[in-house]
């Protein structure tokens, strides 16, 4: 098979990550990487050109594909020189905290006529893929109700807080895109609650780590999210979706599946730990995904556009929190 | 059985589906009362005769007149209540009486004055408080086994969309059916509710929609402690009536799952198959009204105020009012205080 050349962009930890499933991936190969402060020696070993500089890759010929996994600020820049360059991309999220910016990028996007592959890749877990297939095939009948519970095993420190954006748009962002996901709506109007509930530095860096926001859709179906910056049994990643025939459920998964019986009591294993390892296979499947849409010449499952809307969501819903009262989302 | 032990007379007022049911409770499961007497306006003869009970009327003061009755259990249409209550008190019973005591706060209060004035008990048929799992996470939150409480979710869906003749009586959802889980919240946080925010939405039935009132609901929560709670709420889940309960706190989650009948797993060619959860709340919730009555009885034989009386049925108003409010306005609203410091009361 005609192999699809990659590079990629950035080498921390989610760059790595999708470096490592690309090299296992058949029908893909990973050309080069790029990152300021990678480790040449690395890369070069596992037959992958290394640069300190971006626009080798952005530069090179023979790359058809570009990842974007740098820092959030630069996501939008380098989406755009990629795509000025007839790069396809596949950018990690956000595209940018300034919706502003995201509609000038999706401009560039267009223009270059590129595929444009934005890494909400929850949408890509197997088990939340079979919740949206339940909605999809009728199972449920009409959605109702969207649940999404999402809390991190500990709180990030207080310095990352501060330029995180806020954790509407950090953390948050992931389960408004779930929803629009699940419920194949767009979201109308957000109401939410927040509050300092895990760690008071979060509170004095000007964030929030608790909150609770409800969503109307354009269906008529209501949602509503959870979030903590802490749960000390680990990730808690479960959804729900409700409907008139029904309802279809995602628990959390567990490292392994055991149940130890003593006299003080039955203990089942806590939900796998963080992200990396609950979601393990979703990078796999997004990134297998986006190459079969530059492949068979399709849409990519995840566009520009279900970026740009996540971002517009948790802008209503800090605006709804700071004046306490719902905020309609801007349209895209 | 009876007639050896010293028991208490009780007078029922109102034999629906939930009268029938409170008083077969205490026929066959409550030993200390003994129902001497029933009156509803379309009063099944044959059924009251089944269960042994001496006086049948259709006329609620053979019930309230009787000075050998001690205690009544009201059960009658909502509407009639408050006026019931104050009729009991007056007749100096003690007085167990179904929810809602009222759809506003004005009839509430006036029930709780009149059964203070005349120094009677009044309790309000919060059954989930007696529920076994409801009240073992309450325990466990209280002592501390999830840490500091952050938030506290609540799922009460029905299996069945009601009559819209129910709708049109019922005081609307929030207060017909939401008001349990504003007490649960109450009963499971020992905090009271300070802020609400609830979205609506008619998607079950239109004709709800068009009688006025909403069948699937998602209100959000702020208490005074700090935590953030969900309830959700729709009138029609096709596997059952769904009863669920987490709290999550600092120190972890814990969670009470569907009750069903049978513990049963079928792993088949489909899948892996359980039961259902219970269709009814009389199934869900049958030992819990056993031993809310249970409960009451043993009250007013020791002469114990009641654990669940005419101002937590207050508070819950107060919520079920505010999510009203907040829905026809589509903005949080804030609760009520309490009761607002006397005048100068305060020191500085």
């Amino acid at each position: 098979m005609n192999k699809i050349t990659v590079g990629v962009v950035g080498a921390g930890r989610i760059g790595k990550l999708h470096a490592d499933n690309l090299l296992a991936m058949p029908d893909v190969r990973l050309k080069s990487i790029a990152d300021p402060y990678l480790i040449p020696d690395e890369w070069s070993s596992r037959g992958i050109v290394p640069t300190l500089d971006p626009s080798d890759v952005f530069n090179d010929g023979e790359i058809e594909a570009v990842l974007v996994c740098s820092p959030t600020p630069t996501h939008a820049e380098f989406t755009e020189i990629a795509a000025r360059a007839g790069k396809h991309v596949f950018c990690e999220k956000p595209i940018a905290l300034d919706p502003d910016r995201v509609r000038e990028t999706l401009d560039v996007v267009e223009k270059a006529g590129i595929k444009l592959q934005v890494g909400f890749n929850r949408r890509f877990d197997p088990t939340f893929a079979r919740v949206r297939q339940a909605v999809v095939d009728g199972e449920i009948g009409d959605v109702h109700l969207v649940k999404v519970i999402a809390r991190d095993p500990s709180p990030p420190p207080p310095e990352y807080v501060a330029d995180s954006g806020g954790m509407f748009l950090d953390m948050t962002i992931h389960d408004f895109d779930m929803v629009r996901f699940l419920s194949g709506s767009e979201v109308e109007e957000v109401q939410a609650f927040g509050a300092v509930l895990v760690d008071p530095a979060i509170g004095e860096a000007g964030d929030i780590d608790t909150a609770v926001v409800t969503l109307k859709l354009a269906n008529g179906a209501l949602a509503v999210i959870e979030n903590s910056r802490k749960a000390v049994f680990g990730y808690d990643q479960r959804l729900e979706v409700f409907g008139s025939e029904g309802g279809v459920e995602a628990y959390n998964e567990s490292p392994c599946q055991v149940r130890l019986r003593t006299a003080d009591g039955i203990r089942a294993e806590n939900p796998l730990f963080f992200f990396l390892e609950r979601y393990q296979r979703s990078f796999v499947v997004e990134l297998e995904a986006f190459v079969a849409s530059i492949r068979e010449d399709r849409e990519p499952p995840v566009g520009g556009c279900d970026g740009l809307m996540s971002v517009l969501i948790g802008l209503a819903a800090a605006q709804s929190m700071a004046e306490n009262r719902p905020v309609k989302v801007e349209a895209p | 059985m009876d007639g050896h032990m010293n028991q208490t007379t009780v007078g029922v007022i109102g034999a629906g589906r939930i009268g029938k049911m409170h008083t077969e409770n205490l026929v066959h499961h409550i030993r200390e009362a003994e129902v001497k007497a029933v009156a509803s306006p379309h009063l099944d003869e044959g059924w009251a005769k089944g269960l042994g009970i001496p006086v049948r009327s259709t006329d609620n003061s053979v019930v309230l007149d009787d000075t050998e009755i001690e205690a009544i259990v009201i059960t009658a249409s909502s509407g009639q209540h408050s006026e019931l209550i104050r009729q009991a008190a007056a007749a100096g019973k003690h007085i167990f009486c179904e929810k809602p005591v009222g759809f506003d706060e004005g009839p509430i209060e006036e029930a709780i004055a009149a059964a203070k004035g005349a120094g009677v008990q009044l309790q309000v048929g919060f059954n989930r408080r007696f529920d076994p799992d409801v009240r073992s996470l309450a325990e466990s939150v209280r002592d501390g086994e999830v840490g500091e409480l952050h938030g506290l979710r609540v799922i009460n869906r029905d299996p069945s969309a009601p009559p819209i003749d129910f709708v049109l009586r019922s005081g609307g959802m929030f207060f017909d059916f939401a008001i349990h889980d504003f007490d649960t919240i109450r009963f499971l946080s020992n905090s009271e509710i300070e802020e609400v925010f609830a979205a609506g939405a008619v998607l079950v039935d239109p004709e709800i929609g068009n009688a006025g009132d909403i069948d699937t609901a998602i209100i959000t929560l702020r208490l005074a402690n700090g935590a953030l709670c969900v309830i959700d709420n729709s009138r029609q889940a096709r596997y059952g009536y769904d009863q669920r309960f987490e709290a999550f706190g600092s120190k972890g989650n814990q969670v009470v799952d569907n009750t069903r009948p049978t513990i049963k797993e079928s792993f088949l060619e489909g899948g892996v198959y359980t039961d259902l959860p219970p269709n009814t709340f009389v199934e869900r919730y049958r030992d819990a009204f056993i031993a809310e009555l249970e409960a009451f009885v043993k009250c007013v034989r020791e002469k114990r105020p009641v654990s669940v009386s005419a101002d937590d049925a207050l508070a819950a108003v107060k919520a079920a009012k505010a999510a009203k409010k907040s829905m026809d306005e589509n903005r949080p609203v804030k609760l009520d205080a309490a009761a607002p410091p006397a005048e100068g009361g305060s020191s500085r």
